[in-house]
C-alpha cells in the first residue's frame, strides 16, 4: 500500500512537472495544438491548413480546385463591397466606425477591455450599425455574411494573430473557449476535439473530418450544401446540433469565447476568406 | 465501484419498477381516471421543465428536450395524457443526463492524444 | 458512479413498462441463438441513421458509405468471446476507455434496452 502511494506520488510529480512548463497557458496550448496536426499530417505545411479537408485529401481537393476556378462566393464579394460603400441614413458609413477598413478581418476576434468581452467582427459591425441608427443584422447568414465576405476578401493574406492579453478576464474567456472545444456534449457525447482532432482525416459516413487547425481562416464560407454563405457561428450551430446538443445563439458569449480560442489556435496562418466548401 | 454490468443493474431496476407497478396497478385499478392522468402528466411536465433549466444552467442542454416538451403539451391538449407523459418523461431523463454530462466535463483538459 | 435517472413511474406507464420487461426477457433466455428475424431487426438498427448509425464509424459487410473512425465490425465472436462484454461496449464504451469517440448508446438512452439487445445479437453474428 505504502509502495503504491509512493509510486503514485512519483507519477503525480512527474505529470506536474511535465504539465507546467512555466505555467501552461495559451502559448503552450498553441504549441501543443499546432504540433499535434503537423505531426498527424506530415508534409502539410502550416499555411496549407487554411484549406480544411482539401489540405489533407487529394480527391476532394481536385473537386474543390475545379470549383475555385469559378468561385461561388465571387458575386457576394461584389455585393458586400456595395454594402460597405452605401452610407447609413445619418450620412455616415462603415468607414467611420472602421477607419482601417475594409481589410480588418485580422483584427478580430479580440479582447475588448472596456466592455470585458470578446469582440468579434460581426458584433462590431452591428454595434456600428446601431450607433448610426441602423437595424442590427442577423448573425448566421444573409447580409452579414455578404458584408464580411467582402471584408474577408480584402483581408486575404494577412496572418491570423489573435492576442490573449495579460488580463485575468481575457484569460478566463480564453479558458472558457478552450473548455467548450474540449468538452463532450449532446446525447452523442462528442467534443469538437473528438471529431476535429482525435479523428481528423478519418471518414464519418462519407464525410472526411477536417483538422481544427485552420478552421477559422476562410469564413464566411460558401457551402454547396447551404447553397449560400454562412458565418462561423452558423457552422458552430450545425456542429452542435449534429451531436444532439442544443446550440447556443450566434454571437452568444459561448460562441464568441469559442471563436477566440479556436482562432488563436490558428495564429500564423494567413486569412483566405471567403471560402468554398462542400 | 460496483462491477455489476449496467444492463443487469438496469434490468433489476426495471423488474423492481415492474413489480411496484403491478402492485400499484392492483391497488388503483388498471384504468386511470382521466383526472389523475392529467395531474400526473402535469407533474412530470413540471419536473421535466426544471430538469431542462438545470441542464441549461451548466450549458448541458440536449437538442431535443424543447421539442419533446412542445409535443407533449400538444398531446396533452388533445387529452392524450399517456403519450404526453411518456414524452415529458423522456425530456426529464435527458435533462438529468445532460446536466450530469456537463458537470463531468467542467474540468476537461487536453486529452492524451494531444500529449 | 452510474445514476439511473428514473423519475417516479406512474400506474399509467404500467402497460409499457410490462411490455418492456417482457421484451427484455426474450433475448436473455434465447439459448438457441437469435432468429433470422431478430438479426434482421438488429441489422436495421445498425444501419439506420436515426438509430444506431453504426455505419457512420464502422465498416459492416453489406453497408454503404461507411466511416472508418472505429474498426471494421468483423470476426466479432473472436474479438468478444463474451457477448456481455460486447453489450457493455455498446452500452457505454467510455467505461473501458474514457477517451473513446463511441457514443454511450445505453447510458445516454440513444437506443432502448430492447434495441441494444437486438443490436448486440446482430453485431455478435458478424
Ligand atoms: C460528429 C463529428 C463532429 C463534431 C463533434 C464537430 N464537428 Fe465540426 N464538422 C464536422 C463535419 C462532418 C464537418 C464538415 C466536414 C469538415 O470540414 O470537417 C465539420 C465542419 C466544421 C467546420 C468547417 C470546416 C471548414 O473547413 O469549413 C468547423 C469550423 C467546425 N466543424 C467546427 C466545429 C466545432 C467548433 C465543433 C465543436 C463545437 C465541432 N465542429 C464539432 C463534424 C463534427
Amino acid at each position: 500500500m505504502l509502495k503504491r502511494i509512493i509510486t503514485l506520488a512519483g507519477t503525480l510529480g512527474l505529470c506536474l512537472s511535465l504539465a507546467t512548463p512555466a505555467q501552461a497557458g495559451p502559448k503552450e496550448d498553441l504549441a501543443r495544438f499546432q504540433h499535434f496536426y503537423l505531426k498527424r499530417f506530415p508534409g502539410v505545411p502550416l499555411k496549407e491548413f487554411a484549406n480544411g479537408v482539401y489540405a489533407i485529401d487529394k480527391v476532394s481537393r481536385e473537386n474543390w480546385e475545379a470549383i475555385e476556378e469559378f468561385p461561388p462566393y465571387e458575386p457576394y464579394v461584389e455585393e458586400g463591397k456595395e454594402m460597405w460603400n452605401t452610407p447609413f441614413k445619418d450620412g455616415k458609413g462603415y468607414k467611420d466606425c472602421f477607419p482601417d477598413g475594409p481589410a480588418i478581418k485580422a483584427d478580430y476576434p479580440r479582447w475588448d477591455a472596456a466592455s470585458k468581452r470578446v469582440l468579434t467582427l460581426e458584433l462590431a459591425i452591428n454595434e456600428c450599425r446601431q450607433a448610426h441608427g441602423e437595424k442590427p443584422l442577423k448573425y448566421k447568414k444573409g447580409p452579414i455574411a455578404i458584408l464580411t465576405a467582402y471584408i474577408a476578401w480584402e483581408s486575404r493574406g494577412k496572418p491570423t494573430h489573435v492576442v490573449i492579453p495579460d488580463d485575468p478576464d481575457a484569460r478566463a474567456a480564453y479558458e472558457r473557449g478552450k473548455r467548450f472545444w474540449l468538452a463532450r456534449r449532446g446525447q452523442l457525447n462528442f467534443s469538437c476535439a473528438t471529431c476535429h482532432a482525435q479523428n481528423a482525416g478519418k471518414h464519418i459516413r462519407a464525410d472526411i473530418l477536417s483538422p481544427a487547425l485552420g478552421h477559422t481562416t476562410h469564413f464566411p464560407v460558401y457551402r454547396s450544401k447551404w447553397g449560400e454563405l454562412g458565418t462561423l457561428h452558423r457552422r458552430f450551430t450545425g456542429c452542435n446540433k449534429q451531436v444532439r446538443a442544443k446550440p447556443f445563439k450566434p454571437q452568444s458569449e459561448q460562441y464568441r469565447d469559442l471563436e477566440y480560442f479556436l482562432t488563436y489556435m490558428s495564429n500564423g496562418i494567413p486569412l483566405n476568406g471567403p471560402g468554398a466548401r462542400k | 465501484m460496483n462491477q455489476e454490468s449496467p444492463k443487469m443493474k438496469t434490468l433489476s431496476l426495471f423488474r423492481a419498477a415492474g413489480l411496484a407497478l403491478v402492485l400499484t396497478g392492483l391497488a388503483n385499478g388498471p384504468a386511470l381516471a382521466g383526472d389523475s392522468a392529467q395531474a400526473q402528466y402535469e407533474d412530470m411536465y413540471q419536473q421535466a421543465k426544471a430538469a431542462q433549466k438545470r441542464a441549461a444552467s451548466v450549458e448541458g442542454e440536449w437538442r431535443d428536450i424543447g421539442k419533446f416538451l412542445k409535443k407533449a403539451q400538444a398531446l396533452a391538449k388533445k387529452g392524450d395524457y399517456e403519450a404526453a407523459f411518456k414524452l415529458a418523461r423522456k425530456a426529464y431523463i435527458q435533462g438529468k443526463l445532460g446536466y450530469t454530462q456537463a458537470l463531468s466535463q467542467q474540468k476537461v483538459d487536453w486529452p492524451s492524444y494531444f500529449k | 458512479m452510474r445514476t439511473a435517472p428514473f423519475p417516479p413511474l406512474s400506474g399509467m406507464a404500467l402497460a409499457s413498462a410490462m411490455a418492456l420487461t417482457a421484451g427484455l426477457a426474450a433475448p436473455l433466455q434465447a439459448t438457441a441463438g437469435p432468429s433470422a428475424q431478430a438479426l434482421e431487426q438488429g441489422r436495421k438498427i445498425a444501419f439506420t441513421r436515426k438509430l444506431g448509425n453504426c455505419l457512420a464509424c464502422h465498416h459492416i459487410a453489406g453497408g454503404t458509405a461507411a466511416g472508418n473512425i472505429g474498426p471494421p465490425l468483423v470476426a466479432m465472436k473472436q474479438r468478444y468471446p463474451n457477448k456481455a462484454k460486447l453489450h457493455a461496449q455498446i452500452w457505454d464504451a467510455t467505461v473501458a476507455n474514457p477517451e473513446t469517440p463511441m457514443p454511450p448508446f445505453g447510458r445516454h438512452q440513444i437506443l432502448t434496452e430492447r434495441q441494444i439487445d437486438l443490436l448486440t445479437d446482430y453485431i455478435w453474428s458478424l
